[in-house]
C-alpha cells in the first residue's frame, strides 16, 4: 500500500457566492464523503486551508499578500489517503463534492524514501 | 452526527443573525453586517466536513456573537458612527439579544423593515427573502423566475430606501401596528403565490417558497398584538393551498388541476392545522379577504370528489370576496363555478362582464374557460377556435401541454 495526497483547488465558496441553503448541501456531501473513506479505512488526514495567501518569490524573497480573487486556482484543502495505486485514489476521488463548481483534484504520490 | 434532520438549519439562522446583528448596528450597515454572517457559514460549512458540533444551533449562535466584535472593528476603521458596545451594561445587553426570544424580535422587526411601505412593492419580496429568510441573489432569481441582474437592483435600491427614509428597526406598536401589518401580511401571500403558482419546473421552489411564507406567518402569530383574525385567516389559507401542493404535479412533472388531482396525496395534517387557525380566524365577524380565500381553498378541500364539491357554497364565497375585492379573475372563476354547475346561462352573465385584455400574461385563462364555454353549449367550432387562442398566449409549458391534451380530446371527438 502507498500514501497519496488528494490535492483540491479551484471552486473558492467565498468567491461563488453559494447561499447558506447551499452550503449546508456542500457541507453534508463532504461529510458524507469524508465518512465513506474512514469506514473504508483510507483516510490518513487532511486539512482545509483558509483563502489568505502570503507568497514569497524569488532571491528578493519578495512578499505579497493576496486574496483569493487573485489567485486563478486556489488550493482549498487536502486529504491524505492510504491506496494501491493512482487508479485506486481515482475511485476515491469520484465522490469529491465540489466538480460542479469548477474544483479540480489533484493525486499525488507521497514519496516514500529508503531507509 | 449528520445534519439531515436540521432542514434549512443555515438558511434559517442566516435571517436569524442578520437580524440580531442589524438590531445591534442598524440597518445602516447592512451590506457589512450580510458579508460577516455569508463568512461565518462559509467557515461553518469547511469546518463541519470533518466533524459536526454537538450543538450546531449554539455553535452558529456563538458565531454570530463573534461577528459582533469583528463588525465594530470594521466599523471603527471606517470611522463609522457606531453604537458603543465596549460598556459593561451594554455588553450584557449585547448577549441577551442572543436569547430566543430575542432573536425572535430581530426577526419580526427585520420583517417589518422588509415590507415597510416606503419601499417599492417589487423590491420588498426580494429583500424579504433575502435578509429575512437567507436566500442568495440566485436562489431569489431562480424562486421568481427573474434575472439576477433585476434582483440585485432590486436589492440596491431596497437598501438606498431605507437609508434615504432612515427606517427604525423596530416593531410598530398601536394603530400603527394594523396599516404595517397588512403590508407585511400582503408580502408574505405574495411570497406564498410565488412559490404556489410557479412556473417553475422545480417542485423545491415551490415547497420551499410556501414554508417560508407559513414560517414567517407562524413567526408573526408568536405576538399576542399580531394575534389578529387576519393574520389566522391567512396562515389557514396558506395550509390549505400547501395541503395540496404534491399533488399538484404528476409523476411526470405535469400540472393538474383540481379535478385530475389525486386526492389522497393531500396533506391532513396541514389541512388540520388550517381548520384549527379558521377557527381562531372567525372570532369576530370582521372578514377580510383572506377569510374568503381561505373559505374557498376549504370547500374545496371538504369535497370527496372534484364532482363532489359544493359548487354553490363556492360561488357565494366568490361573490363575497368580489363584493370586498372585485377583481376580474374572481368574475371569470365565477363564471367556470357555474359552467360546473352546469348553469350555462348565469355563465354567460359573468363572461359578459369581462374582457380578455385585463388579464394581460394570463388571457390564456380567459380562452380557455371560454373554450369550455362553447363546449358545453356545443359549439365546437367555436370552442377549437378559443383553445387555439388560449396556446398563443399560453406562456407556461405545463399549462400548455394541458391545453394541448384538452384539443386533442375534442378534435377526437369531432
Amino acid at each position: 500500500m502507498k500514501n497519496f495526497m488528494m490535492i483540491f483547488s479551484g471552486a473558492d465558496y467565498a468567491a461563488l457566492g453559494l447561499s447558506p441553503e447551499e452550503l449546508q448541501g456542500r457541507m453534508g456531501k463532504w461529510f458524507a464523503w469524508g465518512n465513506k473513506m474512514e469506514q473504508a479505512g483510507v483516510l490518513r488526514g487532511g486539512e482545509a486551508l483558509t483563502p489568505q495567501i502570503r507568497r514569497i518569490v524569488g532571491e528578493n524573497r519578495t512578499v505579497t499578500d493576496l486574496a483569493s480573487a487573485e489567485v486563478k486556482e486556489i488550493i482549498g484543502g487536502y486529504y491524505t489517503v492510504e491506496a494501491k495505486d493512482f487508479d485506486a485514489v481515482q475511485d476515491i476521488a469520484q465522490d469529491f463534492p465540489d466538480y460542479d463548481l469548477g474544483g479540480t483534484v489533484e493525486i499525488r504520490e507521497i514519496m516514500v524514501f529508503d531507509k | 452526527m449528520e445534519l439531515k434532520n436540521i432542514d434549512h438549519l443555515f438558511r434559517h439562522h442566516s435571517g436569524k443573525m442578520v437580524s440580531v446583528l442589524t438590531r445591534i448596528f442598524g440597518l445602516n450597515h447592512l451590506e457589512i453586517i450580510e458579508d460577516a454572517v455569508q463568512d461565518t457559514f462559509i467557515k461553518a460549512s469547511i469546518s463541519w466536513r470533518a466533524q459536526q458540533p454537538e450543538h450546531p444551533e449554539a455553535w452558529l449562535t456563538k458565531a454570530a456573537k463573534n461577528r459582533v466584535i469583528d463588525i465594530f472593528r470594521k466599523l471603527q476603521t471606517e470611522k463609522n458612527q457606531i453604537p458603543n458596545l465596549t460598556h459593561g451594561t451594554q455588553a450584557i445587553a449585547i448577549n441577551e439579544l442572543f436569547l430566543d426570544t430575542e432573536i425572535e424580535d430581530a426577526q419580526l422587526r427585520m420583517i417589518f423593515a422588509a415590507c415597510h411601505p416606503e419601499l417599492d412593492a417589487r423590491d420588498r419580496i426580494s429583500f424579504a427573502l433575502k435578509t429575512v429568510s437567507g436566500f442568495s441573489i440566485k436562489e431569489i432569481s431562480s424562486a421568481l423566475l427573474t434575472k439576477e441582474e433585476t434582483i440585485k437592483k432590486r436589492l440596491t435600491r431596497a437598501r438606498k430606501a431605507i437609508k434615504k427614509a432612515d427606517l427604525k428597526f423596530n416593531i410598530p406598536q398601536g394603530k400603527m401596528l394594523q396599516d404595517r401589518l397588512e403590508s407585511v401580511m400582503e408580502v408574505l401571500y405574495l411570497i406564498f403565490n410565488e412559490g404556489f403558482h410557479s412556473n417553475s419546473k422545480q417542485q423545491l421552489i415551490r415547497t420551499d417558497l410556501c414554508g417560508e411564507a407559513m414560517r414567517l406567518c407562524k413567526l408573526l402569530l408568536k405576538r399576542d398584538t399580531m394575534r389578529i383574525p387576519e393574520v389566522y385567516a391567512l396562515l389557514a389559507l396558506m395550509c390549505f393551498h400547501s395541503a395540496r401542493l404534491d399533488a399538484k404535479i404528476n409523476s411526470e412533472n405535469e400540472l393538474l388541476d383540481l379535478k385530475h388531482q389525486d386526492r389522497s396525496l393531500w396533506h391532513f395534517p396541514l389541512i388540520e392545522l388550517g381548520n384549527i387557525m379558521m377557527n381562531k380566524a372567525v372570532d369576530t365577524d370582521d372578514f377580510s379577504c383572506y377569510h374568503f380565500e381561505a373559505a374557498i381553498a376549504a370547500e374545496h378541500l371538504k369535497a370527496k370528489s372534484f364532482e363532489n364539491t359544493n359548487w354553490d357554497k363556492l360561488l357565494y364565497w366568490y361573490e363575497s370576496l368580489n363584493t370586498l375585492q372585485p377583481t376580474p379573475s374572481h368574475v371569470l372563476t365565477m363564471a367556470v363555478i357555474c359552467m360546473q354547475k352546469e348553469d350555462l346561462h348565469k355563465a354567460d352573465y359573468y363572461f359578459k362582464q369581462i374582457e380578455p385584455d385585463v388579464f394581460a400574461q394570463r388571457t390564456y385563462l380567459y380562452y380557455a374557460a371560454k373554450a369550455d364555454y362553447f363546449y358545453a353549449t356545443g359549439k365546437m367550432k367555436e370552442a377549437l377556435v378559443y383553445i387555439d387562442h388560449a396556446l398563443k398566449t399560453v406562456n407556461n409549458s405545463l399549462e400548455r401541454n394541458f391545453l394541448e391534451k384538452k384539443k386533442a380530446s375534442w378534435v377526437n371527438q369531432k
